[in-house]
């Protein structure tokens, strides 16, 4: 009976979830509903979890819960801690969700809703959640290794190196892209530069309070400081309303990114406990509660979707970025749908802490399920607006025009109708000056976000209020990333500059530290200068190199689990990781072929830096700017070459995995796994650390 | 009576639970993870100070990539 009850209850599930896409994939007309993305992506993932999960966890890695696991062997309180299975699924799913899928849904949203979220619940389902799955167990029976230690043991020495460099590479191009999101939704604002500007002094208050006061007392610490921070939003509409203070908050592109690389160098060479643990604190605290609340608004308001399925941009004239759906949806949709970076998570903390194997199934697989709902409740608040405003506020001013009037006439000749009037009511209704030419996915989100918020509390009295915090969500969780990714981006330059000059290695030498600082910093803010000053807004070019460089790590935590699958004898099941890595490698590949030779200036660098050229040659240029476009070619070209070493460590990587593969299969040489020895658990079944530890 | 004084006591001790997994998660309760764990105490080393573990955890957590894109 249970299991007749079980069988028709997963067919209804299955059959909405089915009938739902259905309806997402097929409507045309008027608006859709957004409830129909919640039932289509919940039913699919419910699925995916209930059935392929299982499927892979119990025929492709055979999980084996009477195996002790690393935090039972090494348990050390510090780095080895056995921790309850959902307060690990909290903790890793605040390590992996960032700012990418809310801003990566929001750009590819320039093709029409249809594209991106049919990425989003396939790549999570079938991709992502496998790669954070399978690299989370392989790990686990590794004592917590890291990718890169993986990739040297089971791949090669050289998969170890060009883990290493990917790693670095993203690291850098990252935390560009990201800081270039800030600028872009901080420039010309007051409120929220000042909103942003205060958590500083905030988080600095947070991190004496941790450090002197009340060591350790996370909870009471970020309780105040988000009291404080929601202070400062409120706050910042008084500052935007006085003349002197606005003045004093206003800064143009150039030089809030100077702000923000002179802020990225101050937060690696600063110790820890003063400003990035805090901000991490805080930032914690705020993206859990936006995101939660995020969904219910969605739930409650149930926005129309004003968005087509499919825009006139599939054809790859995008005014956010150039490109077809195919390589470009794969390419900037990574965080949502399948991130490399989130193998660093799957191998980092987690796999210490984690009680069983079997819990690796939720957590790994479970976790990128919900962050790949945050990325469809992000595309809803994207396309839940006007496309016209969406267009206004993500096209750069070099396409559409840097008025409302010329931005109103180029995007209605597109077939989106805008007046330059509604654009200005908007901007005044959030508290903007403009909201033209925001490039970057955070202030057209936040717009969506705050429509959203508003529709549930507050209203239109209450929209300024919301598009602030959704500006400051964002941008404080993105400054987040960008202190502990130039920190950590600080001690890997370190670790290899001290293999050719020995002092540079030592961790606490401060000479080292501030030139390894200097140098991350000077390499991330080298591209941030470039978007910043690109007239076709940066986005265009720096957020496919992201996602290249995302989707190559990606490539190589897939190699890595494939090696494993070969050697532990699963021949019948390497296609579940086969398959995804070779539609990464088609997407890099294809996306980096593209950007660096196509023929359109708009999509490939070399054309770009040809195009520019023939103008200088021409004499087109005022000799004003003469010094600038011999910058913007260099640039190209440096992006050219960026691309270009990105796709050859790729194809390094799989001619090194396909070489070993070929010599394991024909018996050319022993298949030798690097697992920990099995040891038998000592934890009874249902062992809960706080009873082991006699604290209940 | 009874009927409301248990349903009382589940609820107070759900509100236990949850407060305590919120500790967990936000690292609240790190330190004392740290003095209740087996390995440390079976070690006989001198544990560390609230202040030297907090400075201690930190600077290990944030020594590698610990937030994703």
């Amino acid at each position: 009976m249970k299991r007749v009850l079980g069988t028709l209850v997963w067919t209804a599930v299955a059959v909405a979830g089915a009938g739902a896409l259905g309806a997402i994939a097929l409507h045309r007309g008027e608006p859709l509903n957004a409830t129909w993305f919640v039932v289509a992506s919940v039913c699919c993932y419910f699925v995916a979890y209930r059935f392929y999960s299982a499927f892979i966890a119990a025929r492709v890695l055979v999980l084996d819960d009477t195996r002790a696991t690393p935090a039972e062997r090494h348990e050390d309180g510090r780095d080895f801690v056995p921790t309850n299975k959902w307060v690990l699924f909290g903790h890793h799913f605040a390590a992996i969700a960032g700012p990418g899928p809310l801003i990566g849904p929001t750009l590819a949203a320039q093709f029409g809703y249809l594209p991106g979220t049919l990425w989003l619940i396939a790549g999570a389902a079938l991709a992502g959640c496998v790669q954070d799955f399978v690299i989370l167990f392989c790990s686990i029976r590794r004592d917590g290794r890291t990718l890169g230690g993986m990739a040297r043991e089971e791949v090669s020495a050289r998969g170890g190196l060009i883990a290493q460099v990917a790693v670095l590479a993203i690291m850098v191009i990252l935390l560009a892209v990201v800081a270039l999101v800030i600028v872009n939704a901080l420039k010309a604002s007051p409120w929220g530069t000042f909103t942003l500007a205060m958590t500083i002094p905030i988080a600095l208050l947070v991190g004496v309070y941790l450090r002197f006061l009340r060591p350790g007392r996370v909870l009471e610490a970020s309780l105040l400081g988000v009291a404080l921070v929601m202070f400062a939003v409120v706050a910042g509409q008084w500052v935007a309303a006085s003349p002197t203070w606005a003045r004093a908050f206003t800064f143009s592109g150039v030089s809030l990114a100077f702000v923000i690389i002179a802020y990225g160098f101050a937060a690696a060479v600063l110790p820890v406990w003063l400003l990035l643990a805090p901000r991490d604190y805080l930032s914690a605290f705020i993206k859990t509660g936006a995101i939660l609340s995020l969904a219910a608004g969605i739930l409650l308001v149930r926005p129309q979707v004003l968005m087509p399925p499919l825009t006139r941009f599939i054809d790859g004239s995008g005014p956010v970025f150039a490109g077809k759906i195919f390589p470009f949806c794969f390419i900037t949709i990574a965080c949502g749908a399948i991130s490399g970076f989130h193998s660093l998570i799957s191998s980092g903390t987690t796999p210490k802490m984690i009680l069983r194997e079997g819990q690796s199934r939720l957590i790994g697989y479970g976790a990128m399920l919900l962050e790949s709902f945050v990325g469809v409740m992000a595309m809803v608040a994207a396309c839940a607006m006007p496309p016209g405003v969406y267009f206004a506020i993500n096209s750069p001013a070099g396409v559409v025009g840097g008025t409302p009037e010329a931005a109103a006439a180029t995007i209605s000749s597109w077939g989106y109708s805008l007046d330059a009037q509604t654009m200005a009511r908007l901007a005044h209704a959030v508290g903007e000056q403009t909201l033209l030419n925001r490039a970057g996915g955070a202030p057209s989100l936040a717009v969506g976000m705050a429509q959203i918020f508003s529709n549930t509390i507050g209203g239109e009295r209450l929209l300024s209020i919301w598009y602030h915090f959704a500006i400051m969500f964002e941008a404080l969780f993105i400054l987040t990333v960008l202190d502990a990714g130039t920190r950590v981006g600080r001690f890997m330059v370190q670790e290899l500059g001290g293999r050719i000059w020995k002092p540079l290695g030592r961790r606490a030498w401060t000479p080292g530290i501030v030139m390894a600082s200097a140098l991350i910093v000077g390499a991330w803010g080298y591209f941030l200068y470039q978007g910043v000053v690109d007239p076709l807004g940066g986005i265009n070019s720096l957020w496919p190199l992201f996602g290249i460089a995302n989707q190559l790590l990606a490539a190589v935590a897939m190699v890595v689990a494939t090696t494993i699958l070969l050697k532990m004898k699963r021949f019948r099941w390497m296609w579940t990781t086969l398959l995804p890595m070779a539609l990464l490698v088609a997407v890099t590949m294809t996306a980096s072929y593209q950007k660096i030779f196509d023929a359109n200036p708009n999509l490939g660098f070399l054309s770009k830096a040809r195009q520019l050229q023939g103008l200088v040659a021409a004499g087109q240029i005022p000799a004003s700017k003469l010094a600038e476009t011999q910058r913007l070619i260099f640039n190209q070209r440096l992006d050219a070459v960026v691309t270009a070493v990105l796709a050859v460590m790729i194809l390094m990587l799989l001619v090194e995995a396909l070489m070993q593969w070929y010599a394991i299969l024909s018996g050319q040489r022993e298949a030798e796994l690097h697992e920990a020895p099995y040891v038998a658990t000592r934890w009874a079944t249902g062992f809960s650390p706080g009873v082991a530890h006699g604290d209940d | 009576m009874n009927r409301v004084g248990s349903a009382i006591k589940i609820m107070f001790s759900w509100s236990q639970t949850i407060f305590s997994r919120v500790r967990e998660w936000c690292g609240d309760a790190a330190y004392e993870r740290y003095l209740r764990s087996n390995a440390r105490r079976q070690s006989g080393n001198r544990a560390l100070s609230a202040k030297e573990f907090y400075a201690e955890q930190i600077d290990r957590r944030y020594s590698q990539p610990n937030r994703c894109c």
